[in-house]
């Protein structure tokens, strides 16, 4: 085979089966664009170029099966499943029909006498005008006024043939509360824009509530909302202008934008829909739901007040606290906690040279602590509780601290894993809670392996106590 | 009548096209109430049976049946055997036996009350079928095709008689009025011809004496129907508009035409009392007009896709 000596032929095989084997098609990606700068490369790199060589593949140096197409894609399946699922389908279908042939009889002997018979219709009598069903019916309904949502029933997927559609549970924000629980299925049709959906599912409600309170598809949004019909209101609802097919969600909360809100850009063509009546109809329901406005409101102002706190929780703050200790007198001590560490310095007090032992610096890398709480709320000061692992090295360990170790570890300690120490502080209210809450806050942030252990080692504690008592 | 007893229960009102469903609906309300499905194929004629149970939908090399008293969304009995479209289909005013024409130049009549099609019946022409009506005498079939030839097919003798009314010109539907007075053809120029039918006695057959011609529409007329008293005729055409006339002397009585966004009207049917009429439109959608007034009073949207065909049927 003279191609196996062709260098060309054999750089561009290489090529090639590294671009087949890759089914990510990044090696297509990254391949493809540089075939022509490698070829003129090895040019100039030979001494001697062949010429017969050089004639032949000077083109053809992909091989004749591979189609280079300019869309890197992933390497689309063969749809043969699909296939086969369809005609299984279609097998299954047709088992349940009753078939009937054609076959062509040639004897019309056995044709029955009574299969043709000519009736007389020289008497046929024309029935009178008298109204039929339908008249009566349609003159009955005459008033109804065509339902505005109509247009969008061809977004319908119920029941469609060969057109992907897609299902969605809807909550509807706009229902009483006792009626909300459960979501009304839509099928809709994948192609179908968020402002035809939103048309498709008023469309639906219509049918069982009535028209009246329904404005104009702008007037509404669908949002992001959970299996259980709470509404996600962090996200924005869906554009309405975007296909259907560009968002993954099935679970959707229909919601009334409020006046003002969302229906600037678009021109409100919906006022001609009511009439005053049912303005103040949709006026009252504009209050109540004004009322759930406000509720919401302070609830997004608590929301971004407990982000902000989240987010300054590991920024470093210094409270003044007291520690306390069974043993000794307490001292006043400033925390200093960041997302690193806890400090906890002695304020040098007058005369402290006169104490019996001296006070030294503490500090905790965070992730040795466990525990942070409120152990007691008195009426002018409030105590509590730093608890940590004492297996992780707190860097100096001071006199101090064993002393504090010895009174109090007793209590915490647990044969198998880390032991529990802790410090106990007072201070007033205010302090205590935010220092609290800030250690919290860090703690949750980072989850130590401290922190997961000495919540697990409580928990079978509490378990342990439970059971001891069932058993009394 | 009270209103209480005023329900949809009894009307039937069905669309098919080619989105591959057949939908029914509420007349009143324009809510569609069942959708079936007709994946194969688009739907080229609907017809309900005359003990209303079920509904043929006439589509390519099958007739499919539906039962319409339950909830099944797919056919029931398939009637296989052509090879080309079904065009048309009817029955016999009993049930005893379905017609049906096709693109395969052939006319065939389906026993159908025996389960396998016993004694069936074919009729050949030269040309693609695109219309069958049934006499109401019951045993006088008349075909048309696209070579412009309607063909009197006698079901007893086999005999036929054929009738050219224009050269060059396709024959797109053909009826017979309820009265048997009149017989009404319309062809792919948008003419409408019209004959007077003297019926035979016994074994005579249908005499048909030329009686009239028109220009129905300007562009191809596509389907013609008589009221139920015989008084109207009702054209469809792809001028996207359907026209009443008076069956005395063919004079245009109403329009019905809505402007925005209807398309060729393919299929028609007026209530029992000829006071209301459906059309069929490509835009997708049904509508309902008052044929004294010619506005339009209902619309039924739902059809991803033209709607080719429909069938109705009346209480009373």
């Amino acid at each position: 085979m003279a191609l196996y000596d062709n260098k060309y032929w054999l750089l561009s095989h290489i090529r090639n089966s590294f671009i087949s084997t890759d089914d990510t098609g990044m090696c297509e990606l990254v391949m493809s664009g540089e075939r022509r700068d490698i070829q003129t490369h090895l040019k100039s790199m030979e001494p001697f170029p062949d010429p017969e060589s050089s004639e032949d593949d000077e083109d053809d140096f992909e091989s004749f099966e591979l189609q280079m197409d300019m869309d890197f894609k992933i390497r689309e399946r063969s749809n043969t499943a699909a296939q086969i699922e369809k005609l299984e389908l279609a097998r299954k279908r047709s088992a349940k029909m009753r078939n009937i042939k054609w076959e062509h009889t040639q004897d019309s002997a056995t044709q029955d006498v009574d299969l043709f018979v000519k009736k007389d219709v020289s008497h046929n009598k024309i029935q009178q005008n008298k109204t039929s069903k339908l008249s009566a019916l349609i003159q009955t309904h005459a008033d109804t006024p065509k339902n505005p949502f109509m247009e969008y029933a061809k977004f319908d997927g119920t029941g469609q043939v060969n057109i992907p559609t897609k299902k969605y549970k809807i909550y509807l924000t706009m229902l009483p509360p006792q009626q909300r629980n459960y979501p009304m299925p839509v099928c809709c049709i994948s192609s179908s824009k968020v402002k035809e959906l939103i048309g498709l599912i008023l469309l639906k409600f219509s049918y069982n509530y009535g028209t009246a309170n329904l404005k104009d598809p702008n007037h509404y949004g669908l949002y992001i909302t959970e299996e259980d019909g709470e509404v996600d209101s962090d996200f924005p609802c869906l554009d309405y202008r975007e296909p259907i097919s560009k968002f993954g969600f099935n679970c959707l909360g229909l919601v009334e934008h409020k006046e003002g809100t969302k229906s600037v850009s678009f021109p409100d063509d919906s006022t001609t829909l009511f009439t005053i009546e049912e303005m103040n109809r949709t006026r009252t329901i504009s209050e109540k739901s004004k009322a759930d406005e406000n509720k919401q409101m302070e609830n997004d102002i608590q929301a971004v007040e407990d982000h902000n706190r989240l987010m300054e929780a590991p920024l470093y703050h210094s409270f003044r606290a007291f520690m306390l200790s069974k043993v000794k007198p307490k001292i006043e001590v400033n925390i200093g906690v960041s997302g690193e560490r806890i400090e906890i310095d002695p304020v040098p007090q007058k005369g402290s040279k006169l104490l019996p032992f001296k006070a030294k610096a503490i500090s905790h890398p965070i992730d040795s602590i466990a525990d942070c709480e409120i152990t007691d709320i008195r009426t002018n000061r409030t105590c509590f509780r730093i608890v940590y692992g004492a297996n992780s090295a707190s860097i100096p360990n001071s006199n101090l601290d064993s002393s504090f170790s010895s009174s109090t570890s007793s209590s915490l300690q647990y044969p198998n894993t880390t032991s529990y120490k802790n410090y106990d502080f007072e201070s007033n209210h205010v302090t205590a809670n935010d220092l609290v809450q800030k250690v919290k806050l860090i703690l949750e942030l980072k989850t130590s392996s401290t922190r997961v252990e000495y919540l697990a080692t409580k928990e079978k504690k509490l378990q342990k106590k439970k059971s001891f008592h069932i058993v009394k | 009548m009270t209103i209480d007893s005023l329900d949809n229960d009894n009307i039937i009102l069905a669309t098919g096209g080619y989105d591959h469903t057949i939908k029914l609906w509420q007349t009143h309300t324009g809510i569609c109430t069942r959708t079936l499905q007709h994946a194969e194929s688009q739907v080229n004629a609907l017809e309900i049976t005359p003990d209303r149970q079920h509904l043929a939908a006439a589509s390519y090399q099958h007739i499919y049946m539906y039962d319409l008293t339950s909830n099944n969304p797919n056919a029931i009995v398939n009637y296989e055997g052509t090879s080309k479209n079904v065009t048309c289909v009817g029955f016999q005013e009993d049930g005893k036996w379905m017609y049906s024409g096709g693109e395969d130049s052939r006319a065939r009549i389906w026993d159908l009350r025996s389960r396998n099609n016993q004694c069936p019946k074919i009729f050949e022409v030269q040309s693609p079928i695109n219309c069958v009506a049934l006499h109401p005498n019951q045993v006088e079939l008349f075909v048309g095709d696209q070579n412009g030839i309607i063909y009197r097919w006698d079901l007893r003798t086999d005999n036929n008689e054929q009738l050219i009314p224009e050269n060059d010109a396709m024959i797109l539907d053909v009826e017979i009025s309820p009265d048997s007075q009149l017989m009404a053809s319309v062809n792919n120029k948008g003419r409408c011809y019209i004959w007077s039918l003297i019926s035979g006695v016994i074994d005579t057959p249908t005499k048909m004496i030329p009686k009239q011609k028109f220009e129905a529409h300007t562009r191809h007329t596509l389907k013609c129907k008589f009221s139920p008293d015989s008084n109207l005729l009702a054209t469809t055409s792809a001028d996207t508009t359907a026209r009443i006339w008076s069956a005395d002397h063919f004079t245009l009585l109403q329009e019905l035409k809505q402007t925005e966004s209807q398309r060729w009207v393919w299929d028609t049917a007026f209530s029992a009392d000829g006071q209301y009429i459906f059309t069929a439109s490509s835009d997708g959608n049904a509508r309902l007009w008052n044929v004294k007034t010619g506005v339009m009073e209902r619309e039924y949207a739902g059809h991803q896709k033209a709607v080719t065909s429909l069938a109705f049927r009346d209480a009373s």
